[in-house]
């Protein structure tokens, strides 16, 4: 799902980047990837052949939307066929085009689409400033009822601080634990997930399962990159991003993240390749890694560029907490001049149940829309965990996702903290001096935050 | 426009000018279409930039004047004096062993002893138009610490893996390659180009006098390749300093944080450019972008005159 392809997360995103600028990146036809089909091959339907039998006499309206991913295009047919006079002319732009030309077209005052998506990473882009409507007030007023249905921690990473919500949530992107049942085997561990979830209470459990793993199988690691993986799950466990009521908390939030991921490194539990590089995808094919930290999404990438692992992977909740990695939300600018088709179309994708899992079902993209998950399907064992009811696992771990405020700060301070992160990684820098010169720096580049 | 204005006392300038104008009417308006395209696409945008770099600009809000503190933020930028540190180091890394292989290649291909030069000429050539997304993919590969096959290769003089991409000492070395390697074939064609030019009476009266085939390159080869070499310098200067393509590639994927490094560890492979780009429309700092594109273009400015005026000219008088 190349639309969560983009979190807050490094490198990820850095791939999106490239590959929106027509350079392409190392790896990057597998994350282009990740957002293959759960199931289904993904068969969009093109705006081609949607084109519903408009009614006679009435004046036709076509919404223009603009998202990363073909998934979005899955629920197209049920909604033109709910409103026959309404055309969706659905546009895939890259990942940084969309959110660029959005930003470009909003301060032209022209040229924006009816309905735009944003993902997580760059939603605090928008929040401070206007250009997109709220969608709780005036014309809107009905979207306030959403809020209990919704997924708590994806309204308030949709919403301003002065309580606007400019973002309705879509998806989310629940993270987990990953091991591989073949590997644990092999090393003689606990291979049974529900077994496997007592036994983990803490992340010093899961180093010490690695420790085994390693011992049994010097040559497979519990995970590629613990400065990736343990200190994202540290980190968001206690909420998105580096801000926390308006102030900067890189210290406090980023110090416990990385000693741990140093200290997984040091006890050398971790393999040390990079993510979403070449030495992933080869580490991954020669059976490297029996585990992972990563959400829901991988599933996609796993099934399409290995193969080989389908069915041998299990879940299990992270010690320590549930969090989100990635996730997208559909937004309207206040310059469209069809904003009630596009509301139209808005509501039907994120706030009914037929308009979210007729998207799921195609493309796996996991629905922040309570009422959809009683859907049958979610409670159904799913091959590629091997029979593992993971569907609704993924589901309650997005429940209990910490919330957060994003901020306009949030990629900046990312990347400065991405910078020291790798420093203590790599070059055995202090991780507590280590997140404080990433705040100290913060605190000058951008005037005016406080921590 | 060689038009020779008719003097008159009566007319005052302005008439001048216009009269002048109408005269020309027709070879302006079909000069006109560059006019007015740089006009557009040239002028307004650099204009614009320079009045941006006063500002504070976030892409939505106001613009509000702030005056000369963005350059004066540059200056205690560690960032930014960090990737330009890193952008020289390239530039010298980079320049030196690519316009030396480019001659010694140029000149072996020029020299007669070589057959199917045509093919040569193409596959050095074609780095260049290489895809970018392939050269990720090819280089990822090559540079891979555990997969790697450049390591796979030193594992057999007996060296230990070197962690290309993931070590802030190896990154900048690990580009230098994927710069030369993509450009070499490059200026080989332009020395090439230039060897070719060079007219044969000259070596054979050279050869007439029993010069060495020393001297011949000494005497005659590079005194004559002179102007083009200062032009491929120049060019390289450029093109180094504005490098943005092969770090990214490269430092994409390696990031070992939660969140991107842009430029890998350390930022130890982060460009002037990339760090521009990111400040612009990353963290939506425009006016800020902008200061620094301006202090780049003094860069710029500042090697390549120093250049031309030092050391390009000196060597061809």
């Amino acid at each position: 799902m190349a639309k969560k392809l983009g979190q807050h997360t490094v490198s990820r995103r850095n791939f999106l980047r490239i590959a929106a600028a027509g350079v392409g990146g190392i790896g990057a036809a597998s994350l282009l990837s990740a957002c293959g089909g759960i199931g289904a091959p993904s068969a969009p339907a093109s705006s081609g052949d949607t084109e519903a039998p408009a009614q006679l006499g009435v004046a036709q309206e076509t919404v223009e939307v603009w998202f990363w991913d073909d998934s979005l295009a899955a629920a197209t047919p049920g909604f033109e066929k709910l409103h026959p006079n309404i055309k969706v002319d659905f546009k895939k732009l890259s990942y940084d085009d969309t959110h660029q030309k959005l930003l470009t077209s909003l301060a032209a005052g022209s040229g924006a689409p009816d309905v735009c998506a944003l993902e997580i990473g760059k939603v605090g882009m928008f929040t401070n400033k206007g250009g997109l409507v709220d969608l709780t007030s005036g014309a809107f007023a009905e979207g306030a009822k959403y809020k209990a249905d919704m997924v708590e921690y994806k309204w308030v990473q949709g919403s301003t601080s002065d309580g606007r919500l400019i973002a309705m949530p879509w998806d989310v992107g629940p993270a987990a634990v990953w091991y591989r049942v073949d590997k644990f085997e092999a090393a003689g561990l606990e291979t049974d997930p529900e077994k496997l979830q007592e036994m983990v209470q803490t992340w010093d459990d899961w180093m010490e399962i690695g420790r085994k793993l390693k011992a049994a199988t010097p040559q497979t690691s519990i995970m590629a990159d613990a400065g990736t993986e343990i200190f994202t799950a540290m980190v968001e466990q206690q909420g998105h991003g580096w801000f926390r009521d308006g102030k900067v908390v890189i210290v406090e939030k980023g110090t416990p993240a990385l000693e741990k991921a140093v200290e997984f490194r040091k006890n050398k539990i971790d393999a040390d390749v990079p993510w979403w590089g070449a030495d992933f995808q080869a580490a991954m094919q020669q059976g490297a890694l029996g585990g992972m930290i990563i959400a829901c999404w991988m599933q996609g990438g796993m099934t399409r560029d290995h193969p080989d692992t389908v069915g041998k992977w299990r879940i299990i909740r992270a010690p320590g907490g549930d969090f989100n990695w990635g996730g997208s939300f559909l937004s309207i600018p206040e310059q469209s001049k069809k904003q009630e088709s596009a509301w139209k179309y808005l509501q039907y994708i994120c706030c009914t149940a037929e308009g979210q899992n007729a998207i799921f079902k195609n493309s796996g993209v996991y629905p922040a829309y309570r009422p959809a998950w009683d859907d049958p399907i979610y409670d159904e064992p799913v091959p590629f965990y091997g029979g593992q009811r993971a569907f609704r696992i993924w589901l309650e771990i997005s429940d209990k996702v910490p919330t957060n405020l994003v901020s306009p700060h949030d990629q900046e301070a990312g990347d400065i903290v991405g910078a020291e992160v790798t420093k203590a990684m790599k070059e055995g820098k202090d991780p507590a001096q280590a997140m404080k010169d990433a705040q100290e720096t913060l605190l000058k580049q951008v005037p005016g935050l406080s921590a | 426009m060689a038009t020779a204005s008719i003097p008159s006392a009566k007319r005052t300038k302005n008439q001048e000018l216009w009269h002048e104008i109408r005269r020309s009417f027709w070879p302006y308006l079909f000069i006109s279409p560059f006019f007015i395209l740089y006009a557009i696409f040239g002028l307004f945008p650099n204009v614009y930039a320079l009045v941006l770099s006063f500002k504070e600009w976030d892409g939505l809000s106001e613009q509000r004047w702030v005056g000369f503190q963005n350059y004066i933020r540059l200056f205690q930028d560690e960032i930014w004096w960090k990737a330009v540190f890193n952008t020289v180091w390239l530039m010298f890394g980079t320049l030196i062993p690519q316009l030396s292989l480019a001659f010694i290649l140029a000149f072996i291909l020029n020299s007669g002893y070589i057959r199917f030069k045509d093919a040569f000429r193409t596959a050095f050539f074609t780095p260049v138009i290489a895809s970018s997304v392939a050269m990720a993919i090819v280089f990822g590969a090559l540079f891979g610490t555990r997969f790697g096959i450049l390591n796979y290769l030193l594992s057999y003089v007996g060296i230990p893996p070197i962690d290309w991409l993931g070590s802030a000492m190896w990154i900048k070395p690990a580009i230098a390659l994927l710069v030369i390697w993509r450009w070499t074939g490059y200026n080989t064609i332009i020395y090439l180009a230039g060897l070719q030019s060079i007219p044969s009476d000259l070596y054979e009266a050279a050869k007439v006098d029993g010069a060495k085939q020393r001297d011949i390159f000494w005497h005659i080869t590079l005194p004559l390749m002179r102007p083009v070499i200062t032009f491929t310098v120049i060019l390289s200067i450029i093109g180094s300093l504005q490098l943005f393509e092969e770090p990214l590639l490269l430092t994409a994927g390696s990031a070992g944080g939660s969140s991107t490094s842009p430029g890998g560890t350390d930022q130890a492979g982060l460009t002037t450019l990339m760090y521009i780009y990111n400040a612009s429309f990353q963290y939506v700092k425009f006016g800020y972008g902008s200061a620094m594109s301006f202090a780049l273009f003094v860069l710029i400015f500042g090697f390549s005159f120093f250049y031309n005026r030092f050391l390009g000219r000196n060597l061809t008088d």
